[in-house]
């Protein structure tokens, strides 16, 4: 026992421990932003970990790419290699599957909300805005009010995957062919009270200011200003107060981005997956996949993926579908050369007809695709976020507010996959573990489309690749020198105080991208460095 | 990760990244004793990288032990543990972020999510690496001292005194 001998500096150097940095410059001329360049600062050398490895390494290894969204790593590598083995998945595995991945996103909301975004609302700069004071009453990090209550009830859902999942963050429960929990009836009675709970002490009370029943009906921008003045319960509510907090201080006017996007999709319907397939997804899916670009909705295809390298610090300037994908990193002093500044790839998809496109995802993305119309019975149809863009147009307002509407949308669906589990069935049968193969799995993140693909030669990994909503979001410009969807987003963006440019954080923030993010303000004229932000702080 | 049916007063977390060297020791340590077996109403969790739900897990719990990698200076595979006045010098909360958080965040963090139900004891145990390379293995001098850490944490847990200078920053 003499091994513990030495006293403790506190001051031990930090690690830079999970996704690394993201460095955003942007470029300022007469108070608004004429250009920017995301820096990804870091190599993320999953794909190398992989290669060579026994199939199910995946499930072990991305689950802890990020301490944060883990449970959705997991959901996408299971499906995966399901459908690389081709095996059987039971309803209730797809339900508990369903049930998880929709927790760790509810827990993600109101997180991200009060922790990451709304701090920002109490920036100085608005110290002059009519309602600063109340803004400062609710959002005000660990003193607020609505902040102290979010944040406090943020743990609950994820509650609700510990029970079905053991643990949560990096829990690795899903394997091929199920779950490895059996639920009993104790397990889902404790969910629904848990949930109940949830749903009535924040989401009702504190964020919607009414029943989710009641804020669901809202299907257009004129329902939305109609449900603000309905009653006082729902004007003063956390989300009453933020639609009009924000359009007095313009959050309605910036952050538009290129107006496409991508969902890949989530949550299976139980009865049409259990053989699960590439081809057999989209139509399985609830919450539905889709392209959205100039007005036109298009169907998603994996295989319509491409990752081009011509600005990042890989070699050369490839432009490959992920089964093909390589990870060959480059010195990046080497790269800048080149030309190339991001350890990001830009992913990018090709729509039939129209070419490559750069696609924004997450929340406004997924909703624009739950607008489209033609959902089978069992997909959820929203027409509310869509006709928002159609009347106001995107902005960092409405990439929020798309991203709280969920809170209402899955918490009803958690509550219908509790009462669908039939628990004396099975959650798991055991698969042939085929040697040749691949396999596609994707997901939504709470912050967007997580995708793996995975090769199988002689029973091991040949190739695996993982593309982030983050890098969708965040990636450089492509070889037609095409901005990336959140470059895109900072373009136009007026800046009132260039000391302390407030407005790029809400950008920047309304992508909730998982890398620490610092941006850097540059007077376009000048070359002047004008401040730095950091944005991703809870402070 | 419960190892009976006695209500839990102890709670060990382990802190880090599984890909990144060294900072695995944390989950490692955990997986160790949770096959050894806990005594009754002793706890143990993955905290992984997950940052503030270590902070939510503490709830309730009595004693907190917390285990994380680290990089001092000192020699690899050197063990500091600490506990009392040292950890209740904590970080301000400004400047914490979800993405990077630390062992003393989180439990600065706990504190104020927990109030009064913060644990009345907690202590920290922190191995010294040498490596942090994203998909490296844990590196010799760590690996030895992982088994040190682990009959360590097996005595504190059994409410053995320690012995020695162990407890000196205490």
């Amino acid at each position: 026992m003499s091994t513990a001998t030495k006293t403790l500096d506190l001051r031990v150097s930090p690690l830079g421990r999970v996704e690394g940095d993201l460095d955003v410059n942007v470029r300022i001329e007469d108070g608004v932003v004429v250009d920017a360049w995301t820096e990804a600062a870091m190599f993320r050398g999953f794909e190398i970990i992989l290669r060579g490895k026994d199939p199910q390494a995946g499930l072990i290894v991305t689950p802890r790419i990020c301490g944060i969204c883990g449970g959705s790593h997991l959901t996408k590598a299971v499906w995966a290699l399901d459908t690389a083995w081709r095996t059987e998945v039971p309803p209730n595995a797809i339900l508990v599957r369903n049930i998880a991945q929709a927790c760790e996103t509810l827990q993600s909301i109101p997180r991200w909300f009060y922790a990451l975004f709304a701090i920002d609302l109490i920036n100085k700069n608005y110290a002059k805005a009519p309602e600063y004071a109340e803004a400062v009453r609710r959002f005000a990090p660990f003193a607020g009010v609505g902040y102290e209550k979010g944040v406090t009830l943020s743990n609950k859902p994820v509650e609700i995957y510990a029970i079905f999942g053991g643990q949560w963050p990096h829990s690795s429960f899903m394997i091929p062919g199920g779950v490895m929990s059996a639920a009993t009836l104790g397990d889902v009675t404790r969910s629904v009270a848990i949930l109940d709970f949830w749903q009535r002490e924040w989401l009702e009370t504190s964020w919607l200011g009414c029943s989710i029943d009641r804020w669901l009906e809202n299907q257009t921008w004129s329902d939305v200003l109609a449900w603000l003045d309905e009653n006082a319960e729902q004007h003063n509510s956390d989300l009453g107060f933020f639609l009009r907090y924000s359009m007095a201080i313009g959050l309605d006017k910036f952050g538009r981005g290129f107006g496409s996007y991508l969902a890949m999709g989530t949550y299976w319907e139980p009865e049409l997956y259990t053989h699960p397939t590439i081809e057999g997804r989209n139509a399985a899916l609830i919450a539905r996949s889709g392209v959205y670009q100039d007005g036109q909705f298009y169907d998603f295809d994996q295989a319509n993926v491409r990752e081009d390298t011509a600005h990042s610090f890989f070699e050369g300037a490839s432009y490959l579908h992920p089964f093909d994908g390589r990870t060959e990193p480059v010195d990046p002093a080497l790269g800048r050369k080149q030309g190339k500044y991001s350890w990001a790839k830009s992913p990018r998809y090709e729509i039939p007809g129209v070419g490559a496109k750069p696609l924004e995802t997450g929340p406004l993305a997924r909703q624009m695709i739950a607008g489209r119309p033609g959902a089978a019975s069992h997909q959820t149809y929203d027409p509310l976020i869509l006709n928002i863009v159609k009347e106001i147009g995107p902005s960092v307002m409405v990439r929020v507010l798309a991203r709280m509407h969920e809170a209402a949308q899955y918490t009803r669906l958690v509550r219908k996959w509790l009462s669908e589990l039939k628990l004396h069935e099975k959650f798991y049968i055991k698969p042939q573990e085929l040697p040749e193969g691949r396999g596609f799995g994707a997901t939504e993140a709470a912050r967007g489309a997580l995708a793996d693909w995975i090769v199988l030669k002689d029973g091991k990994i040949e190739n695996y690749q993982v593309i982030t909503p983050t890098a969708w979001n965040i990636g450089p410009r492509d070889r037609n020198n095409v901005h990336g969807p959140m470059e895109e987003a900072f373009i136009g963006t007026p800046i009132a105080d260039q000391s302390d440019p407030v407005e790029l954080g809400h950008v920047a923030r309304s992508f909730d991208s998982c890398l620490v993010c610092t941006v850097h303000a540059y007077d376009g004229k000048t070359g002047k460095a004008l401040a730095d932000l950091n944005v991703s702080g809870m402070c | 990760m419960l190892s009976d049916n006695c209500a839990p007063h102890t709670l060990i977390i382990g802190c880090g990244n599984l890909l990144r060297g060294d900072d695995a020791v944390g989950p490692l340590v955990i997986r160790h004793l949770w096959e050894l077996g806990l005594p009754p109403g002793v706890r143990c969790a993955d905290g992984g990288t997950g940052g503030m739900d270590v902070a939510f897990q503490m709830r309730g719990m009595q004693r907190v032990i917390l285990v994380d990698a680290c990089r001092s200076g000192a020699p690899p595979g050197t063990i500091f543990r600490t506990t009392g006045r040292k950890v209740e010098q904590l970080p301000p909360l400004t400047g914490i972020n979800l993405h990077a958080f630390r062992w003393d965040h989180a439990l600065a963090f706990a504190h104020w999510l927990l109030k009064e139900e913060y644990p009345q004891q907690i202590v920290v145990y922190l191995l010294e690496g040498a490596s942090f390379e994203l998909g490296d293995g844990v590196s010799p001098a760590v690996a030895a001292a992982q088994q040190r850490l682990v009959q360590l944490l097996w005595e504190e847990i059994q409410g053995v005194e320690s012995r020695g200078d162990a407890n000196l920053d205490g």
